[in-house]
């Protein structure tokens, strides 16, 4: 049974980025980072034991200058760690140049998490359902974290390593993501599947494609809640690269997706369910990033 | 009367402003100097389970613990916490079977939530910390969650009452081998032409009302216990609660608080025994006691479950002979409200079409599932999902029209409505099916989607659906209202019975504003404590405006006759050829003549001598009306809804499109409240047939406790709604009213199911009917146009 009440926790408020640092390494397992909260005050009520429960919540409410979601034209978009999916949605330019994002983030959960809920706080929660998760990694980027050993950047390739899980160390936040510049000729789409219009997805799929007049030069496929983690479609991608996109193609890469995921029997649908519907989803999503659909 | 100017008419809802300000009282803001705080541990981990050991030593030591309670330190009695057993006869009662088989902290867990102990503690953190510290040991049982599994040799005894796990079916005294109905199903059978027969399954639903229960009670110096509680039956909740703690009435009082959203989970108790045997080891200290959502879950009753099977027999002409049904429900681990959707799944059967043969037999069955009870409907969502489709069904293979059979066949004024014996005085089902079906574009409509090609494919349904006005001659239907007058004539009203939040006490001050020819301003309604408010059985069986209202009518009455009798004396003229209109008492064929209301009241009042004459001026005495109201039949609403769907069927989604719902409610007396109870009334029947069920694990444990994970239709998932209200006065309800408050949800059920089997050519025998079992049966039987389907599936 969850709690009315929250446990008892030591709340830290770093005034920086050095500051947020040295907090994460001094109390590394025993911390978690709180931006929107809309993740970590569930997690909190709904502790099954002590030990789930983080001795320090360290919120990232005084740290200046992260909330931040800039275009520019020559390096693509910045997103920083405070920056929420409604600040995503009020920045013009990611609906012409990111348009999966821009979908992921407009049908995320209800309009009051949209408000709270950060884009990179999506990504950190590592849910194979995270519907911005998945539109990232279609488009493909890179998460910066800075720790006690300096900065460095992790391609969301290599980003979500299990459930839950990502590359990033005890002693370093998550400040900002970067999204490169789409290529011409490129263009994304998402899709995702949920019980009713407010949900968590059930299955969800995020596209990117370089197109060459008909012919897909480049694809990247990402699919949610078929995997522990968020999902490339690689084998898939391979069937898309260089093809014309006949009927033909399409209907080989939809039917395609189902060996390639390995979904799961759970509250919102049947492992069986999202096997059947995979491809449809995808085939969908590719239509509707060339505007076939 | 003269023509209506208040009934009728959108008057403001009188508890919108508080609730929208934030300013309405509910249970859990009630804050009381002194005030302990309650906490109930529930077993969470077993569904079925005998508590082997119990220490409460750790919890008691906790800091800030007043007392902790076990079973041992409460009273040992039971409770039912459902009040159908007071609203029939004690014979009915034995007959029926009735049990009180609650403990408030039990030894033997029946359901996943089933209350272990209580601690009292001066916080709400203390109480929970303490919580932490109890130490169970749980003997766990097998746990039966079907009543298949329940009735099976060898299952454990919920109760040595009931053997075989069997709560209830219907008893041979009243129903002849236990079914309802009549005529000889068998042989009538044997005539059909075509017989269409399958067996549905029907999900638990959940109310999913706003406000989580909560309750505050205390033990004053006097040894009075008052309870706070947001129970849609406060004056029966006070008898429970004098018979479970062995006190007279009278040393019980019950508070209403604001209700944050009924729809049937409120009838009667559910942690009142808790809260009130914690204020009783307290004494002198109110205590507070909150539910979490998760808890209110399983605590509170749901929907009832269940298999249902159904066979109905038909001439080629069409004709209908025989219907011949079984359902049976699963319970919760107690028997409260086990007779009811039991009896009434099969009431409303009985009321809606015209068989020559009908045999309904309802059981209910124990099961180790939260608890079952009511929820607005009352088993008619359950008769409708079966019922209506198979009526599409024979209607496919006859090759009737749904609407054109429905108009048939249903039944109408003179008929024995749900109870037989009890006829229906008014229906207007047949201006519902053809407003309805204009509003649809029903004929182009089902001809267009016979034929069609693609991936999404579109149908539309039908479905009709008949209710009750209270639950007369079934159970008891009274109400006590008393209107007084101030001296400035405005008029106070005490009526028990309670707003759930559909509009019921503005649409109630209508009706007294109307009848008393007063402003609406100047009439003031309260539902009053238990030991100020008259008798009232509770806001049950969408009774509110057809028997309250009409309670309120006939006090107003009396206070009329007495201004118009009063008045009478100084005008001269008999007082029935008076009128009164904006509080001013004139002569009906002179209306210059008159005399303000204000004139006969504040003289009531004020008596005075008149020093100059020496004589008292006009008649002495505050004027009051009272009535004890029984109602005297139950004037059955009926309705239509028809449903435009779209299938995807590569994925299997349904999106509802359109729904409209075309209501028989006799008369609106607040067309806005109406419309809003029709149009809630649909968001719940999507919510049935297409997205809602609680689901358990094999241990009895719920796996959707949260709206994250049960899912009800939002904003955006609802279609276009159309709202056509059939107003055919009825010639017993109150201005002509009939009852709105369930109806609504009911065919929605009915029709969307029918649309998608006119959209794909396939039935769907387990609702909700999720996009898992469309694409399933869709890859089953393929996807068939309704043109070319012949005898159903």
């Amino acid at each position: 049974m969850s709690s009315r009440i929250l446990p008892d926790f030591d709340l830290l408020l770093p005034q920086s980025i050095p500051d947020a640092v040295e907090l994460l390494s001094a109390h590394r397992d025993r911390i978690t980072v709180m931006a929107g909260g809309t993740d970590v005050m569930v997690a909190m009520k709904f502790a099954q034991s002590p030990a789930q429960l983080p001795d320090y919540v360290m919120s990232l409410e005084n740290v200046p200058g992260l909330a931040y979601v800039l275009f520019d034209p020559e390096r693509g978009l910045r997103i920083g760690a405070k920056a929420t999916v409604a600040d995503l949605l009020a920045q013009s330019e990611v609906k012409r140049h990111y348009r999966a994002l821009w979908h992921a983030a407009q049908t995320f959960a209800t309009g009051q998490v949209r408000n709270t809920a950060t884009v990179l706080g999506n990504l950190l929660r590592a849910s194979p359902a995270g519907d911005c998760s998945c539109a990232i990694y279609a488009i493909g980027g890179v998460v910066v974290l800075h720790g006690t050993s300096g900065r460095r950047e992790v391609d969301i390739d290599d980003f979500w390593l299990s459930y839950g899980v990502t590359a990033r160390r005890p002693d370093e936040l998550a400040v900002e993501l970067i999204l490169p510049l789409p290529a011409a000729g490129s263009r994304s789409a998402f899709k995702r599947m949920t019980r009713t219009s407010e949900d968590l997805a059930k299955l969800n799929v995020a596209v990117r494609l370089e197109m060459s007049g008909n012919t897909c030069v480049d694809a990247r496929l990402a699919m949610g809640c078929v995997a522990p983690t968020p999902l490339r479609l690689t084998r898939t991608e391979a069937l898309l690269k260089g093809r014309e996109l006949t009927a033909e193609v399409l209907q080989r890469v939809a039917a395609s997706v189902p060996w390639e995921i390995s979904p799961i029997d759970d509250k919102r649908s049947t492992a069986e369910y999202r096997k059947q519907v995979s491809g449809v989803l995808l085939k969908r999503a590719i239509q509707e990033a060339c505007g076939a659909a | 009367m003269s023509e209506q100017a208040i009934v009728g008419t959108n008057a403001p809802r009188v508890d919108v402003r508080d609730k929208v300000t934030g300013q309405a009282q509910y249970a859990a803001d009630v804050r009381l100097p002194g005030m302990l705080y309650g906490k109930v541990v529930r077993c969470w981990e077993h569904a079925h389970a005998r508590v082997k050991r119990l220490d409460l030593s750790a919890a008691a030591a906790s800091p800030g613990v007043v007392r902790v309670l076990g079973p041992k330190d409460v009273t040992p009695k039971r409770y039912n916490s459902s009040v159908l057993d007071l609203m029939v006869s004690e014979s009915m009662h034995d007959m029926l079977g009735d049990i009180d088989d609650q403990p408030i902290f039990t030894e033997h867990v029946k359901f996943q939530g089933d209350a272990i102990c209580g601690i009292i503690a001066r916080s709400e953190e203390a109480a929970e910390r303490a919580a932490a510290k109890v130490v169970v040991e749980y003997e766990p049982l097998p746990v039966y969650l079907t009543a298949e599994a329940a009735k099976a040799p060898g299952a454990v005894q919920f109760t040595p009452e009931k053997p075989g796990n069997r709560a209830f079916q219907l008893p041979e005294a009243m129903f002849p081998n236990n079914a309802l109905g009549g005529g000889d199903v068998e042989a009538a059978m044997r005539e059909a032409d075509i017989v269409v027969e399958d067996a549905f399954y029907v999900p638990k639903q959940k109310q999913c009302q706003m406000e989580p229960h909560a309750y505050v009670a205390k033990v004053d110096s006097g040894g009075r216990l008052t309870c706070w509680t947001s129970s849609q039956m406060p004056k029966l909740v006070q008898r429970k609660l004098a018979k479970l703690f062995d006190l007279p009435m009278n040393l019980v009082k019950i508070v209403p608080t604001v209700i944050g959203g009924g729809f049937g989970t409120r009838l009667g108790m559910i942690s009142e025994p808790q809260a009130c045997a914690m204020a009783l080891a307290v004494p002198g200290h109110p205590v507070k006691l909150q539910t979490l959502r998760e808890e209110d879950w399983v605590i509170s009753p749901s929907r009832h479950p269940g298999k249902y099977w159904m066979r109905i027999g038909f001439k080629r002409d069409g004709s209908p002979l025989a219907c011949d049904a079984r359902f049976e429900n699963y319970k919760g681990g107690y028997y409260l409200d086990a007779s009811g959707t039991a009896f009434t799944a099969g009431a409303w059967l009985g009321g809606m079409y015209r068989f020559p043969a009908l045999r309904y037999r309802g059981e209910s069955y124990f099961t180790n599932q939260g608890l079952t009870g009511a929820y607005r409907g009352y088993g008619n969502p359950q008769t409708n999902f079966v019922l209506e489709q198979l009526i599409d069904r024979a209607c496919a293979g006859l090759g009737a029209d749904p609407v054109e059979w429905r108009k048939k066949w249903h039944k109408g004024v003179g008929d024995d409505g749900w109870c037989p014996g009890v006829t229906y005085p008014s229906c207007a089902l047949d201006e519902c099916l053809d407003r309805g079906a204009a509003a649809i574009g029903w004929t182009e409509k089902r001809r267009k989607y016979a034929r069609q090609t693609g991936t999404l494919r579109r149908g539309v349904g039908v479905a009709v659906m008949n209710h009750t006005s209270g639950a007369m001659p079934m159970l008891l239907e009274h109400t006590a209202c008393t209107v007084k007058l101030n001296e400035d004539a405005t008029a106070e009203i005490l009526f028990a019975c309670s707003d759930m939040g559909q509009g019921s006490h503005t649409a109630l001050k209508q009706i007294a504003a109307e009848t008393l020819g007063f402003p609406f301003e100047h009439v003031q309604l309260s539902g009053g404590t238990s030991d100020v408010a008259g008798f009232d059985i509770g806001a049950h069986a969408s009774r509110t405006i057809y028997v309250g209202g009409a309670a309120v009518k006939k006090a107003c009455e009396e206070v009329r006759r007495q201004l118009c009798e009063r008045a009478s004396l100084q005008l001269g003229v008999p007082a029935e050829q008076l009128d009164i209109r904006d509080k001013r008492i004139f002569v009906q064929a002179d209306p210059a003549r008159g005399i303000d209301a204000e004139a006969i009241t504040r003289a009531g009042v004020y008596h005075f001598v008149d020093p100059a004459t020496g004589e008292p001026g006009g008649v002495p005495g505050q004027i009051q009306g009272y009535v004890s109201f029984f109602a005297p039949h139950n004037s059955p609403p009926f309705g239509a809804s028809f449903a435009e769907v779209e299938v995807d069927t590569e994925t299997g989604e349904v999106r509802v499109l359109e729904l409209v719902n075309a209501h028989d409610i006799g008369r609106a007396i607040n067309p806005a409240a109406v419309e809003g109870q029709l149009e809630g009334g649909i968001q719940q029947g999507l919510g049935f047939v297409l997205s809602e069920e609680i689901c358990y694990d094999a241990d009895g444990r719920v796996q959707n406790n949260s709206f994250t994970d049960y899912k009800m239709f939002g904003p955006e998932d609802m279609p276009k709604i159309t709202t056509i209200l059939v107003e055919d006065a009825d010639p017993i309800g109150p201005f002509g009213a009939k009852s709105v408050g369930e109806s609504g949800l009911v065919s929605p059920v009915g029709a969307v199911a029918n649309a998608i089997f006119h959209a794909i050519g396939i039935q769907f025998t387990e609702a909700p009917i999720t996009p898992e079992k469309v694409l399933k049966g869709i890859r089953e039987t393929g996807v068939r146009d309704y043109g070319s389907i012949g005898g159903g599936r």
